[in-house]
């Protein structure tokens, strides 16, 4: 049985990966939080290595599962720690809340809907995509030469996008320093 | 429990998606909400991957565009921790509640 | 042929442009404030660029023309081309151009120093050598006049540096105005005669105007254009020319960019801004050989101008504004030896001008101090020069003397007396003013005159190996002329000739024609408009009827439909900016519920609105 197709693969991860974001949310302690996270991110990256795209899982891992969490860790670090736990409650309106909730129950199942009917609707010529040649050397070659001929645009942009952050936030750190 | 198909990473992605939308909106702590932010990018990448290995002949366009995800979300999350350190420095609090005043 | 030099020759105009736009945005981001960086990097610049064309020069045989254009701007047929276009000449301007930068802007580091903005200045000083250089080198005339206008704007930024005083503002924007009037013939010249080809000839090739194909054009205008339309574009040239070479009706702007600083106006005078008009008329001499008239314009324009502009700076008593008159006289020099079609002579005469011209400038004192020795004596060796008795003027004023006709040869003589009369007499008089002491100048400013001397022997050196030329009649005129003013100046007797004086002071009174009657004119005809608009417009009847039976209706259509529904509008926004109020708590975390509330809602009725048409069609 071929791995995207495995129950024994699928089931675990899915559940642990859902349990720790919901964690994530309910921990108390930032750090405690901070570390389930990472088991999210990192289950990510294994349902995509899964999926087919190492080229993905490999990136996610490494900015997702690494690099974000050290960079959040650092900036925790320098907050107030026990101060977390002295932290007053102000009470929300609770009619926002119920409101949220709601919405988020029309959401899903509007979302639900789309994906059920999504693969009815195909038009006719639609083929699947044969699922045969994952992690195979190809996709990574299509991908190194597809970055430098259809997409090159799309990654100029984003890289120009990088280029203007790290310049902004230099110039920030300078204003503010003088 | 029989074969896994397209739907059920689907909504796997889907359950990313609102576990995230749920944590942004509930969380009190500022790095909590930034966390919740980066499992909504991640539910999209998930949504993507499966649609390009599914659907897509060349398989290229999903994958791409998750990595382009994961950069911008990157980058995001840069600039949305610089604007907590300063705040911070304001504030002395990192509850997201005390930020909001206009 | 690959050639590592001439097929890079490009650099020459993007060095500066490059250093103008690091020094602006390194200003903008903090980066490059460092004073000796911003010097170093012109300097190196302007060096690089004499190398390359120095070696272009070398390697570039006289035939050959380096020729490289790309169409920018495409339409239907017309094409306006851009790229680059160099031969012989461009490269002997662009070089005598860098020279003389790499020289100024030595001696303005020394000069500039005290300065709170200097980096805007040399930033400036790269901006100024690029569009010169871009005009140097341009392959057509469409480029041409974007970098003709790009100088002129650059000389307005540069005359007026200090932009706080008046005076110099005031007579920045002169300048500027007063140039506007060649740009303008310069483009209606070029629209005309591309309008004409594009209109008549088979060849769209052609109506690019490029300068290789420029004896093709001229020769198809002068065949098939109508003799008075061939005129006047020639004309328009020639205007254009005069204009910016700071000619007979147009040479008062030059005294007024006397208001700048000494290296400005080094630049300005030398090899930059007035060297253009001398440039464009050189790759318009196709144009001006076929019509025989036009030519004898330039060499009648070219004498007057240096007659008239010798006599005024004959009683001068500011030194920059002698140098400014001088110019124009020189350049005149310029324009007959061009109107001879002795091209070879304009030329050298360009380059020997500048050198002598700069040096000239960059030695006068400033700032009421004391003039030093050395100065001075570099000063008398630059009047020498420039008089036509000595090195590098000596040589390519005789130049231009040879096969004159007895007539111009005469008068040429005369302005060659007048010029060592009042180079010498300048010197004499602002050294009595001044007053002369014996401390050198620093470091900096020595070694930029010993370049100009340097560059000034070169030339020399090689025009008396390349080119022939015999010491004749002018030489002797300018001698006597020195000696004249030594024993005058001995005995204290400048006299004022009783016409002459008051003429030649005030600069033959054009300036003032300007400004009285040209102005005035322009100040009447404004307002007659306005006395015909208050007196018989506002008098007249049906006029007066129409427009208030037409205010009346306007303001009931106002008072009633306008007013009203804009009340109604606004009471609407405040009612819903009160509910909006509310939800602006300024919690972040309420704003992503309320957007994702909103999506929600836009998703759900998508879909419904999904539903209900797929029943209907499956129905």
């Amino acid at each position: 049985m071929n791995g995207i197709e495995n129950p024994v693969v699928f089931y675990p991860a899915a559940v642990v990966m859902i349990l720790c974001g919901i964690l994530t949310i309910y921990l108390k302690n930032i750090m405690h939080a901070i570390l389930s996270a990472v088991v999210v991110f990192f289950l990510a990256g294994m349902f995509f290595y899964v999926l087919g795209s190492e080229y993905n899982a490999i990136i996610q891992i490494a900015i997702y599962g690494v690099a974000v969490p050290v960079i959040l860790g650092v900036a925790v670090m320098f907050t107030n720690l026990k101060k977390i736990s002295t932290d007053e409650k102000r009470t929300k309106s609770s009619f926002l809340k119920y409101l949220i909730f709601l919405t988020g129950g029309i959401f899903i199942l509007a979302i639900i809907y789309l994906l059920m009917t999504s693969f009815v609707i195909l038009p006719d010529s639609f083929t699947y995509a044969v699922p045969a040649e994952t992690n195979s050397y190809e996709v990574m070659n299509s991908f190194a030469s597809g970055i430098f001929t259809r997409y090159v645009w799309a990654f100029e942009l984003v890289s120009l996008i990088l280029t203007i952050i790290a310049v902004a936030l230099t110039m920030f750190k300078r204003k503010e320093r003088s | 429990m029989g074969e896994i198909t397209v739907y059920h990473y689907l909504f796997l992605g889907l359950a990313l998606f609102v576990i995230g939308i749920a944590g942004s909106v509930i969380s009190k702590h500022v790095i909590k909400v930034l966390i919740s932010i980066e499992f909504i990018l991640t539910g999209v990448n998930i949504n993507f991957i499966t649609f390009a290995t599914y659907c897509d002949i060349p398989k290229l366009d999903g994958y791409i565009m998750a990595l382009f995800y994961v950069a911008i979300g990157a980058v995001e999350l840069a600039v949305a921790l610089y604007i907590f350190y300063l705040m911070y420095s304001k504030k002395q609090s990192e509850n997201i509640e005390k930020y909001g005043d206009l | 042929m690959a050639d590592l030099i001439l097929d890079n020759i490009y650099l020459v105009l993007l060095l500066p442009l490059w250093l103008f736009l690091i020094i602006m945005l390194g200003r903008f981001f903090s980066v490059y404030v460092n004073k000796g960086v911003i010097y170093v990097l012109t300097l190196f610049s302007s060096l690089a660029g004499a190398l390359l064309c120095g070696s272009a020069l070398w390697k570039l045989d006289s035939g050959r023309i380096l020729e490289n254009e790309i169409p920018f701007l495409r339409i239907e047929d017309f094409v306006i081309n851009i790229g680059i276009h160099a031969d012989r000449a461009a490269l002997i301007f662009a070089l005598v151009l860098f020279l003389v930068s790499f020289a100024v802007q030595m001696f303005s580091i020394s000069y500039m120093k005290d300065e709170k903005k200097s980096y805007r200045f040399y930033a400036l000083l790269n901006l100024f050598n690029f569009s010169m250089a871009g005009l140097l080198f341009s392959p057509n005339l469409f480029q041409t006049y974007f970098f003709w206008e790009l100088v002129s704007v650059i000389s307005y930024l540069l005359i007026g540096f200090e932009y706080n005083k008046k005076e110099k503002s005031d007579s920045s924007r002169k300048v500027f105005i007063i140039n506007r009037i060649g740009d303008t013939a310069l483009i209606s010249g070029i629209i005309l005669s591309s309008y004409f080809l594009y209109s008549y000839s088979g060849n769209v090739n052609f109506t690019s105007l490029s300068f290789v194909d420029m004896n093709a054009i001229s020769t198809i205008l002068y065949a098939y254009a109508p003799t008075g339309l061939y005129l006047v574009i020639c004309g328009l040239f020639i205007v254009a020319a005069a204009v910016k070479s700071a000619q007979f009706p147009f040479y008062t702007w030059l005294q007024d960019a006397m208001e700048a600083k000494l290296p400005v106006s080094a630049l300005l005078h030398s090899a930059t801004m007035v060297a253009a008009g001398v440039f464009i008329l050189l790759r318009l001499l196709p144009f001006f050989t076929l019509a025989g008239v036009t030519l004898k314009i330039i060499v009648l324009i070219g004498l007057i101008t240096a007659i008239i502009c010798s006599i005024c700076a004959s009683s001068q008593n500011h030194p920059k504004k002698v140098l400014a008159y001088s110019t124009s006289a020189q350049l005149g020099l310029m324009f007959l030896a061009a109107g001879m079609l002795n091209i070879k002579a304009a030329v050298a005469f360009f380059a020997a001008h500048a050198f002598i011209k700069t040096l000239l400038f960059i030695t006068l004192p400033d700032k009421e101090e004391c003039w030093n020795y050395f100065s001075f004596i570099l000063f008398l060796l630059g009047g020498l020069s420039l008089s036509g008795m000595f090195i590098a003027g000596m040589a390519a004023k005789e130049m231009i003397y040879l096969n004159l006709n007895p007539v111009v040869s005469v008068i040429f003589c005369i302005i060659a007396f007048l010029t060592a009369f009042y180079i010498t007499r300048i010197a004499l008089v602002t050294s009595h003013e001044y007053g002369l002491i014996k401390t050198m100048p620093d470091k900096i400013k020595t070694t930029a005159y010993i370049l100009l001397i340097i560059m000034n022997i070169g030339l020399y050196w090689y025009l008396r190996t390349h080119v022939e030329y015999k010491v004749a009649e002018p030489f002797w005129a300018a001698l006597t002329a020195w000696i004249v003013v030594y024993i005058l100046y001995t005995k204290k007797a400048f006299w004022k000739v009783p016409v002459l004086y008051p003429l030649s002071y005030n600069g033959f009174y054009l300036d003032k024609f300007y400004s009285n009657t040209v102005v005035k004119l322009y100040d009447g005809f404004c307002s007659i408009l306005n006395s015909l608009e208050v007196k018989v417009f506002s008098n007249y009847k049906p006029v007066i009827f129409c427009s208030k039976s037409l205010v009346k209706i306007t303001g009931w259509i106002e008072k009633n439909i306008i007013e009203a529904s804009v009340r109604m509008i606004t009471i609407t926004f405040k009612k819903i900016s009160r509910l909006d109020m509310k939800a602006q708590s300024g919690n972040v975390q309420s704003y992503n519920a309320y957007a994702f509330i909103i999506v929600t809602l836009i998703l759900s009725c998508l879909i419904i609105a999904y539903i209900i048409m797929l029943s209907y069609i499956g129905g």
